[in-house]
């Protein structure tokens, strides 16, 4: 599998691990721990034997030792299932010309997608684009490099929605990688949905840091979505905007965790490999 | 190539002088940068100028006075291949029987015209001929006529050739060679000058001798009072040459003695009573409507003037070896109609001796200096033509470029606002 200009962060990411934060709810062998406890080696716990359990998970030689009829239970591990919906609406095409922050989502779309493979989860993809691409999750060794072409094919351009995707994705863990500035309430809306029926959304807000501090000759601002919309960026406008962006960050961020999604800034500056790590990392914090 | 409306090149070029200037400062405002979180900065004027160190979008204005300037080339009328010359000529050239020699008058319509140059040359008397003029050799046998010129129909002529001439040459030179006696103008003449759009070259030739010489005299001066008196009324008096007796009231013995001795009476009785009324009158070449009386003539002897309904005015007959004319026109005491030139002609006409053709004098200089105009004026083409050029299908295609050029100027200024590099 060729990797292209993904090489260096594959490398990057090689041996990062990314656990599920909750114990997963499936049937097929895999990484994660699972809900379901049956007859897999690894011992877990002793319970006491009650009518209905299977007798063949009665240890004998404990009731024999002890009289009581104990059960034997052991830890499952199970896949999960990811998908990664790459928000690319024209507002991410920013900067001219490097595109940095699409450049940071695709990285950390496949990134994450190359951890959550390497743990033979099944990873699948959506780009919320006009129309949207969309890959099941799949567990095959080719679905990294589809992933990559796809995302290379996508040039970033008009308004996009994220939330039908949100709602659509057949996945247990679902990562939105976006800059907020589109259908950012109808989004929150539909991944407090899935949070609700135990599904795990993780939001990853790419902020550019031009955003945050524009240029000083930025003094004409247009929105890309909305040429129409021009504002000009100078002296107080510049502090007035400054204080209201970094108010909508905040707000972005405490509501994203009162509806149970775990919130995750980016800015363009910071390297994938870093966020990569820093996301599975936090998961894998709060799993132990 | 040429342009029939050159005005609305030069309206292009001014509006894309200024597209130009609006460009220049339209940079001086701040250049756009793209910025997705725009919708937080606070909305307010964003017009606000700014100098830019250097223009830009030099493409889209160029595309901009290009589509002017085509598109004005267009509205100016383009013609690819312009099928008129310089100046043409048009020589008036008079064969009356002023002219002195028309073989002079030849000579010098010759030297006045360049050689190749668009030409037409109309003879004229009395009535105007249009002459091959490319062939200026068989010009020589051209004849004086014994008709008396006129200026009017000439010029006429010649503003009527003048309309085909227009169609070859962008402007045209009118050249009338002839003695211009004072007959040759009339009451039109000064419209038709009028009708010619530029100024035109008088060659003055000379009067024919006998004609400027040969005069004839009243026998005696008429009163100022009498509506007569002005016709005549710088002309010498005597009794050398030839010379007319006018009797106002009944013939007497003496002049019946008069007219046998050689000379001329004309009995033009002005004490008879007639009706007035509209009339009108001819004498030789001349004609004249006017509130006249009939009054009675003999009815033998030759008739010299005619009313218009071919009626005898005037009549002459032989006496002795002089003669006797009777006119048969009551003239109006009120009124200005003696003061008219074709009326003082018809009454010189009618005192004049019997046989005599008529003495010629030069116009002065007033009025030869009216009729030449404003000096170095052509009359142009387009003052003269009576159609217009039809503009080349170049104007078309000009006018389908200036709309793609719109497009592609559209799809330029579309293109979004012009990213400010980081």
């Amino acid at each position: 599998m060729s990797a292209g200009p993904y090489g260096a962060l594959l490398d990057a990411v090689r041996g990062v691990r990314w656990p599920a934060a909750r114990r997963v709810n499936g049937a097929t062998l895999g990484a994660h721990p699972s809900q379901l406890r049956g007859n897999s080696s690894e011992f877990s716990e002793y319970r006491p034997y009650r009518q209905g359990d299977d007798p063949r998970r009665v240890d004998w030689r404990l009731l024999a030792r002890s009289e009581r009829a104990y059960v034997r239970l052991t830890t499952d591990r199970a896949t999960f299932r990811t998908s990664m919906i790459v928000d690319a609406s024209a507002s991410m095409a920013f900067p001219h010309p490097a595109l940095d922050k699409w450049r940071l989502a695709r990285e950390i779309a496949v990134g994450l997608a190359a951890v959550a493979h390497a743990e033979a989860d099944p990873v699948g993809l959506a780009i919320a684009s006009a129309p949207p691409t969309i890959f099941a999750p799949r567990a095959r060794r080719s679905v990294l490099l589809e992933m990559m072409r796809a995302l290379d094919a996508t040039k970033p351009d008009g308004s996009a929605t994220i939330a039908p995707l949100v709602t659509s994705a057949r996945a247990s863990r679902i990562v939105v990688i976006t800059d907020l500035l589109g259908d950012a309430d109808a989004m929150l809306a539909a991944a407090r949905l899935r949070v609700a029926a135990k599904g795990e959304v993780i939001l990853l807000h790419v902020v550019a840091t031009e955003e945050i501090d524009p240029p000083e000759q930025a003094v004409l601002a247009v929105d890309p979505e909305d040429p129409s919309m021009r504002r000009l960026l100078d002296g107080a406008m510049r502090t007035r905007y400054r204080e209201q962006f970094t108010q909508w960050l905040d707000d972005m961020a405490a509501s994203s965790r009162a509806a149970g999604i775990r919130y995750v800034r980016v800015l363009t500056d910071e390297p994938a490999p870093h966020v990569v790590r820093r996301v599975a990392g936090e998961t894998a914090r709060r799993g132990a | 190539m040429t342009f029939l409306a050159p005005w609305a090149l030069a309206i292009g070029v001014v509006s894309a002088l200024g597209v130009v200037f609006l460009h220049l400062v339209a940079q001086t405002r701040p250049a756009a940068y793209v910025l997705p979180t725009a919708r937080f900065i606070p909305d307010q004027r964003s017009l606000v100028s700014r100098v830019a160190p250097r223009p830009r979008d030099l493409v889209l204005l160029l595309l901009r006075v290009l589509l002017l300037l085509v598109a004005s080339a267009a509205f100016a009328r383009p013609v690819l291949t312009p099928s008129r010359g310089t100046v043409g000529h048009i020589v008036l050239l008079d064969r009356s029987r002023v002219a002195a020699d028309v073989a002079e008058e030849v000579r010098t319509a010759r030297a006045l015209v360049p050689s190749g140059a668009p030409l037409v040359l109309i003879a004229f008397d009395s009535t105007p001929t249009i002459l091959d003029g490319t062939r200026w050799d068989s010009l020589a046998a051209l004849k004086r006529s014994d008709a008396r010129g006129s200026l009017t129909a000439a010029l006429m002529a010649a503003r009527r050739a003048s309309v085909a001439l227009s169609e070859l040459v962008d402007s045209v030179q009118l050249h009338v060679v002839s003695p211009l006696s004072r007959w040759e103008f009339d009451a039109g003449t000064n419209r038709a000058r009028a009708s010619w759009p530029g100024a035109i070259d008088v060659q003055r030739t000379s009067l024919r001798a006998d004609s400027a010489t040969a005069t004839w005299r009243m026998s005696r001066p008429i009163p100022v009072s009498d509506p007569l008196g002005p016709s005549v009324a710088t002309m010498k008096t005597g009794v050398a040459g030839q010379v007319s007796q006018l009797s106002r009231g009944s013939l007497s013995a003496a002049d019946t003695a008069f007219a046998h001795d050689g000379g001329t009476v004309v009995h033009w009785d002005s004490t008879m009573a007639t009706r007035m009324a509209a009339e009108g009158l001819a004498v030789g070449d001349d004609v004249i409507v006017a509130t006249l009386g009939r009054m009675p003539v003999p009815s033998r002897g030759r008739v010299v003037a005619r009313w218009a309904d071919g009626t005898p005015a005037a009549v002459e007959e032989r006496l002795g070896s002089g003669c006797m004319r009777s006119v048969g026109v009551r003239v109006p005491t009120a009124g200005d109609l003696p003061l008219h030139p074709p009326f003082q002609r018809l009454v010189r006409g009618l005192l004049a001796p019997c046989g005599f053709t008529g003495a010629e004098v030069g116009s002065d200089s007033s009025v030869v200096a009216a009729i030449v105009g404003s000096p170095r004026a052509l009359a142009s083409a387009r003052a003269l033509r009576a159609t217009v050029d039809h503009p080349s299908p170049l104007a078309r295609w000009l006018l389908l470029a200036a709309l793609l050029l719109a497009l592609v100027e559209l799809a330029l200024r579309s293109r979004g606002p012009v990213e400010v590099a980081a």
